[in-house]
């Protein structure tokens, strides 16, 4: 039984062939796309890594290693730390809630299901930054939240929401969610109804049915969302930034600020930027591992 | 048809992120204005094009940073910047502004006196002030009873998760240097290690960092006071007399946003003729009425309505201790890493 599947980790099975002259012509602006503007940017941003910072910014071209020294740093390790706990957090998070969104869209009826999905969708007719803005509408001490509770009589001061870790949280999962939701319906979509029900013939409760045979199925999906979500939420610097009060400070923050802050020191932000790119692919490489596991399981 | 869909979608995304709109051309009357973001109304730029018929391209940007890095890259030939006081001098140092023919700015006689003679351009021969202002304490009086005259009153244990401040790391640095009597401009490793204790006790009292526009958080209630650009507590003031301006008795920064020529520039003349604009006094009230800094020309403070002239956040009264800022050259960096550290120290 010929398994499709939207994994994009699955070895190519042996009957096919690499891509002949017409398919390389027709592959060549999508790798034009991706020299110059995924390669080439990342080359420049090593080579300025191991240059010295310019007075007025950019860089003066003497090599050195003290960019590197300084991102091992434990000021720098700290919020490393910090930005991936956010961004661990923000994606259990976000899959939690996305998970069942995702299962209901997929498991719907055909006209239901588009209605659903454009739903999802539709925050991201409004700009990013408005959107983020409307949280501090809402958690501020006169905000929207507060004004109910207090009308409501459920609290007799206002709650101290907005700039804390928790409004980031909110900020970050509410950004992200439909990066996790879409993956995963993808694969939802894709589910065979047949075999749930061979499942579940088979004596398995609906409890087992889902662990042992819908999670493993729609495994793709999942792996996809997670790093759509977890990836970008490492990088953040907006959303922390308005909803935080400035005060937490992620790595994207502080990359910023070697480019547009008092620093102007590119060469560090360089490295930084590059140390992160590194852990990207590292994660990347863990959770094609895990796939391939499943999927060899299988 | 799906497939087909697909292809249609994938253009349409392609076509969302086509530049907007090219880069403008140095046409012979035209002037590439580079400024910061909020400070030249737009009324002044109309009227300009219309008197003199040249085209402005206006650009804009948030920091002094994001304008150094965007003028060096070379993609735009900006013939204006707006560079603050102590990138003037970093920018001079260089050799990387042009030499002002003062023979085209007649109306350079209606700048104060008191703008001259300063260490990071005495004789104005690089840069026009375009306007001015200090960094200080602003309170909300309705709130906050007990007198605050300075930094030290600000940082207080009860006034803990009320505070907002300027999201910059050397201004923060220097109100430090300031309650400790140490000059503001003398920042290094040893001078940084001095205040190193007194932020620490300071920064997990702050609510709020924000340097694009602090009077938000005050207006919200969110924060009772904070220490901000002078041109925000004016609008403060001007919304609700309740917002008092009070300048730090330990000393305050006296800031002087400037009009410079960039070397290269290729429409300079344009460019001087948009300066000597701007410093005619009925155009100058122009900008002090939507933006209510500290207007550098004093032909045009003769022209101010006595509402903003009394405003005490736009003109402090008396003979405050005030200082401008020095180009520190490498230790920006060790100054970026305290905050940093001390930020992330702070907790949330």
């Amino acid at each position: 039984m010929r398994q499709e599947s939207t994994s994009f980790a699955t070895a190519a099975p042996s009957h096919q062939r690499a891509p002949g002259g017409i398919g390389w012509l027709l592959l060549a602006p999508l790798l034009v796309w991706v020299i110059a503007f995924v390669i080439a940017p990342a080359g420049i941003m090593l080579v300025y890594s191991f240059l010295k910072r310019g007075t007025l910014g950019g860089v003066v071209w003497e090599f050195t290693l003290e960019n590197y020294t300084g991102v091992a740093d434990p000021t720098y390790l700290t919020i490393v730390i910090r930005s991936m706990v956010f961004a661990a957090i923000t994606t259990v998070l976000c899959l939690a809630a996305g998970y069942p969104v995702a299962y209901m869209i997929g498991r719907a009826s055909e006209e239901r299901r588009n209605l659903l999905l454009m739903l999802v969708m539709v925050p991201f007719w409004t700009s990013f930054l408005i959107r983020t803005y409307a949280w501090v509408t809402i958690l501020k001490n006169q905000g929207l939240l507060n004004s109910m509770l207090l009308g409501a009589g459920l609290i007799g001061e206002p709650l101290e929401l907005l700039y804390t870790r928790g409004a980031v949280i909110v900020g970050l999962v509410y950004t992200f969610l439909p990066f996790m939701i879409l993956p995963i319906y993808s694969s939802v979509e894709k589910l065979d109804g047949a075999l749930i029900e061979a499942a579940l013939d088979l004596g398995a409760g609906p409890l087992r049915a889902f662990s042992r045979v819908i999670i493993p199925l729609t495994s793709p999906g999942i792996a996809a969302g997670v790093l759509l979500v977890f990836v970008p939420a490492l990088g953040i610097y907006a959303v922390n930034d308005i909803l935080g009060g400035g005060r937490v400070d992620m790595i994207g923050n502080i990359i910023e600020n070697q480019f547009k802050g008092n620093a102007r020191n590119w060469p560090f932000g360089a490295a930084l930027g590059t140390a992160m790119l590194i852990a990207f692919g590292f994660s990347y490489w863990l959770v094609n591992r895990r796939q391939k596991m499943i999927e060899g399981t299988r | 048809m799906r497939r087909g869909l697909g292809l249609v979608i994938a253009i349409a995304l392609a076509a969302v992120h086509l530049p907007a709109g090219a880069r403008p051309a140095a046409a012979a009357d035209s002037l590439n204005l580079f400024g910061w973001s909020e400070y030249i109304p737009q009324v002044v730029i109309d009227e300009f094009t219309e008197e003199s018929g040249i085209e402005v391209n206006y650009e804009m940007y948030a920091s002094n940073e994001e304008m150094l890095a965007k003028l060096f890259s070379g993609a735009t030939k900006y013939d204006l910047i707006q560079p603050s006081e102590y990138v003037v001098e970093a920018l001079v140092k260089e050799g990387k502004l042009e030499k002002l023919d003062k023979a085209k700015l007649p109306n350079m006689k209606n700048i104060a006196p008191d703008y001259f003679g300063l260490p990071h351009d005495p004789q104005l021969d690089y840069s026009v002030p375009y306007m001015s202002g200090t960094v200080g304490v602003v309170i909300n009086t309705a709130k906050i009873t007990d007198p605050v005259t300075g930094y030290a009153d600000v940082f207080q244990e009860k006034y803990k998760g009320r505070i907002v401040v300027l999201d910059d790391a050397l201004e923060i640095v220097t109100w430090a240097l300031h309650v400790l009597g140490l000059p503001p401009n003398d920042v290094n490793k040893e001078s940084l290690e001095k205040v190193k204790p007194i932020l620490q006790k300071w920064l997990p009292l702050v609510k709020v960092y924000d340097s694009d526009s602090p009077k938000t958080a005050l207006l919200n209630g969110d924060v009772d006071l904070g220490v901000v650009w002078s041109g925000e507590a004016a609008l403060l003031y001007n919304e609700d007399k309740k917002f008092k301006y009070v300048l730090p008795k330990e000393g305050a920064h006296r800031f002087i946003d400037n009009l410079s020529i960039p070397k290269g520039a290729p429409n300079s003349d344009a460019a001087l003729k948009f300066i000597d604009y701007i410093l005619k006094p009925e155009v100058s009230v122009k900008i002090s009425a939507e933006f209510p800094y500290t207007n550098p020309n004093a032909a045009a403070r003769k022209l101010l309505t006595p509402a903003e002239r009394d405003n005490p956040a736009s003109y402090p009264p008396g003979n405050p201790k005030l200082d401008t800022f020095r180009d520190i050259g490498a230790n920006a960096v060790l100054v970026d890493k305290l905050i940093t550290d001390l930020k992330a120290q702070s907790g949330t």
